[in-house]
């Protein structure tokens, strides 16, 4: 089950990406429509977050492309908006949390430029969108999981852009900050607005999102919510690794192969 | 003492030029030091400053001149080629970094000493001097020299604010700052050659086996002091700044003396202050934060003693003797009383002729950390599901902090409850 939209917003074409020679992602063919909330999910070590990352090439892909809005990804940089995992920085950076919702507004702004009034009121508003503007002056290492998800989250929505990319916004966030998130992420989908999350918690998939793509180091599924979470495809996603797949993969590592041949 | 004000009078235009350039060189390589910490790369910057050696002594040898451009130009190439070494080893093999650093570092450190032997035996006599790379010398700092590694100093202080927006975002979230465009290996390019100029120019007052110090402890000590970048950068600046000066006076005053070792010294010295006495993530404040939860429990468990024994007698407001209260809970003799004489210079107890007396302010805060504790036990058993025979222990001290707003809320939840889980009434 595996559905193909005229225009997407996003354009997968046999896409494999290596780490350390090892295939993570094996030919992904996918396409994404636009203004939809997009759950990607499978279990752990499936490349989810691999996928995204390569999407906004992140990471050096070993074969296929990626295009966004019909265009290559540099072409559309202010755009586009990544939300990292939280643990992928350090926390006691000396920064406040307004200085990190304020580096949404540099893309913008290129080289040289020193944010301006407009880009710090754009942050203040963002804050407000997050309910963190009474936070506004805190250093960033005093903040909880939740509040530090929130302040990736006001960056992203500083950045005012037409598509989303959210790596496990949910993970280790109180019950308020996630309710809170997929408040702000409905919202952006009314404005017509495109959302990426990599998501583990089946569970909410069903009532989070409207579209959903299963992955397992291939691409299992790619459809609307309820076509896809079918208890046949679920088992495909989750039931255990193709074997015979991650043993050439061990091999093409082993041997020091390279994926393609040219 | 004489020398002291001789040299800080900066009559001597000699005096003027060195200070000057021992500032340009020390604070510059202190903020781009700052940047080098926040992206965890402080030991390469090491390797860096050792890896330099091998390229002024190559300098030396080619050109037959000891013309500052030309070392500088010999460091700068040897430099840049330990970074790319270390670079290319962690990225093309099993060799972890850390590794790779420490392997990079000692070959080109080696290298550069077995150079620098053999310059020193060829009996060529413009050698003279060359060694003081090895371990510094601030009062050489004059004329061309001062010029050229004061201009590069310039050079690099004025490129790190420019970038900086840029620079912050490199270190802070690298993934992020690619996402939006930025030419993220660029920027990581130029803030490997901003650590390679930096460490160059260093290496004239500090030498180079003492450079990393430059680089990387303004930068630690500074972040002692504040939690924003910016002031970050200023403070840094201004360690290395006061520790060139430092240094300086000591190269002017003490010719023989290697001036690395002590700017070393000092600014280990300030690193060590800030460690000790910063405000919050000092070593001093935090043991004086201790020591005020030490004397807020005492204090708090003086007068909930003084309301329980209120409370058994139901009166309130009837003295008790001190050995009343030891009786009821066995605190050192000494440190009551000096809790009591405490307490009641702040108003809360009063001494009579028949003992210790609650006055009405202490009978309401005795009364609140009672109420807090047998909250906090009914709070346990009905939430935690603990038994009731194990929630007073953990009472004992959460009665000490919870918050006026806190203390709201256990009430709402717990319903505003009357009875503890002991039966004892919740005041």
């Amino acid at each position: 089950m595996i559905l193909q939209v005229e225009n997407p917003v996003v354009e997968v074409h046999d896409l494999t990406v290596s780490y350390d020679r090892k295939p993570v992602l094996w030919g992904i063919d996918l396409t994404l429509p636009a203004g939809a909330l997009v759950g990607v999910i499978g279990p752990n070590g499936a490349g989810k977050s691999t996928l995204i990352k390569a999407m906004m090439d992140l990471l050096p892909v070993g074969s296929g492309y990626v295009r966004i809005f019909d265009k290559p990804i540099d072409e559309v940089r202010t755009r586009i908006s990544y939300v990292p995992q939280r643990e992928s920085v350090d926390w006691d950076f000396p920064a406040s949390v307004f200085d990190v919702v304020l580096m949404g507004s540099y893309g913008k702004l290129g080289l040289f430029r020193r944010p301006r009034k407009a880009d710090k009121d754009a942050a203040m508003d963002a804050l407000q969108k997050v309910g963190m503007q009474s936070f506004a002056n805190r250093q960033i290492s005093q903040l909880s999981g939740g509040q530090q998800q929130r302040v990736f989250l006001a960056r992203a929505l500083a950045q005012n852009a037409d598509i989303y990319f959210m790596d496990e916004p949910f993970a280790g966030v109180d019950i308020a900050t996630e309710s809170a998130i997929i408040e702000l992420l409905r919202i952006m989908r009314e404005q017509g607005k495109t959302v990426i999350v990599v998501h583990h918690d089946l569970q909410s998939a069903t009532e989070y999102f409207d579209w959903v793509v299963l992955l397992n180091m291939r691409l299992v599924a790619s459809g609307p919510t309820e076509q896809v979470l079918t208890q046949d495809l679920l088992e495909q996603t989750y039931g255990g690794k193709l074997t015979v797949l991650t043993k050439v993969g061990e091999l093409l590592k082993k041997q020091e192969f390279p994926s393609r041949e040219s | 003492m004489q020398e002291f004000f001789e040299f800080f009078s900066f009559t001597d235009a000699n005096i003027r030029y060195v200070t000057l350039g021992s500032v340009l060189l020390a604070s510059s390589s202190a903020v781009v030091g700052c940047f080098t910490l926040l992206r965890k790369r402080a030991l390469v910057g090491d390797a860096v400053a050792h890896a330099v050696l091998p390229g002024v002594c190559l300098a030396f040898i080619l050109s037959g001149t000891k013309n500052p451009f030309v070392l500088l130009l010999g460091a700068f190439i040897t430099g840049w080629i330990s970074l790319v070494t270390i670079d290319f080893i962690t990225s093309r093999s099993r060799i972890k970094e850390d590794t790779a650093i420490g392997l990079v570092l000692s070959v080109f450190f080696g290298i550069g000493i077995l150079l620098l032997t053999a310059i020193q035996h060829s009996g060529n006599a413009a050698q003279s001097g060359l060694d003081k790379f090895l371990f510094g010398k601030a009062a050489s700092l004059v004329g061309e020299d001062l010029i050229a590694f004061g201009v590069v100093a310039v050079l690099l202080l004025i490129t790190t604010l420019l970038f900086y927006k840029e620079l912050t975002l490199l270190c802070f979230d690298q993934a992020y700052a690619a996402t939006i465009g930025f030419p993220v290996r660029a920027l990581e390019l130029l803030l490997t050659t901003l650590t390679v100029f930096a460490v160059v120019v260093g290496i004239q007052a500090v030498g180079v086996v003492l450079m990393a110090a430059m680089l990387i402890t303004p930068a630690a000590a500074a972040r002692f002091w504040t939690d924003r970048l910016g002031l970050m950068l200023v403070l840094a600046a201004i360690i290395g700044a006061f520790s060139g000066v430092a240094g300086a006076f000591v190269s002017y005053t003490a010719p023989a003396m290697p001036t690395g070792p002590w700017i070393v010294l000092i600014v280990s010295m300030i690193a060590i202050v800030s460690f000790a006495f910063a405000p919050n993530k000092g070593w001093v404040s935090r043991l004086l934060r201790k020591r005020r939860n030490k004397i807020l429990i005492l204090e708090e468990n003086l007068l909930k003693l003084l309301y329980q024994l209120g409370e058994q007698k139901q009166e309130l407001h009837t003295p008790h003797p001190l050995q009343e209260i030891l009786q009821k809970r066995a605190i050192p003799r000494k440190q009551a009383n000096t809790g009591l004489r405490r307490l009641s210079s702040q108003g809360y107890v009063e001494k009579t002729t028949a003992g210790w007396l609650l006055t009405g302010q202490g009978q309401r805060r005795g009364e609140r950390v009672v109420r807090l504790h047998r909250l906090w036990e009914l709070y346990l058993t009905q939430y935690l599901h603990l038994a009731s025979d194990h929630v007073h222990e953990g009472a004992e001290t959460i009665e000490h902090i919870i918050t006026p707003e806190l203390e709201q809320k256990l009430m709402e939840e717990l319903g505003f409850p009357v009875l503890d889980p002991h039966s004892a009434r919740i005041p």
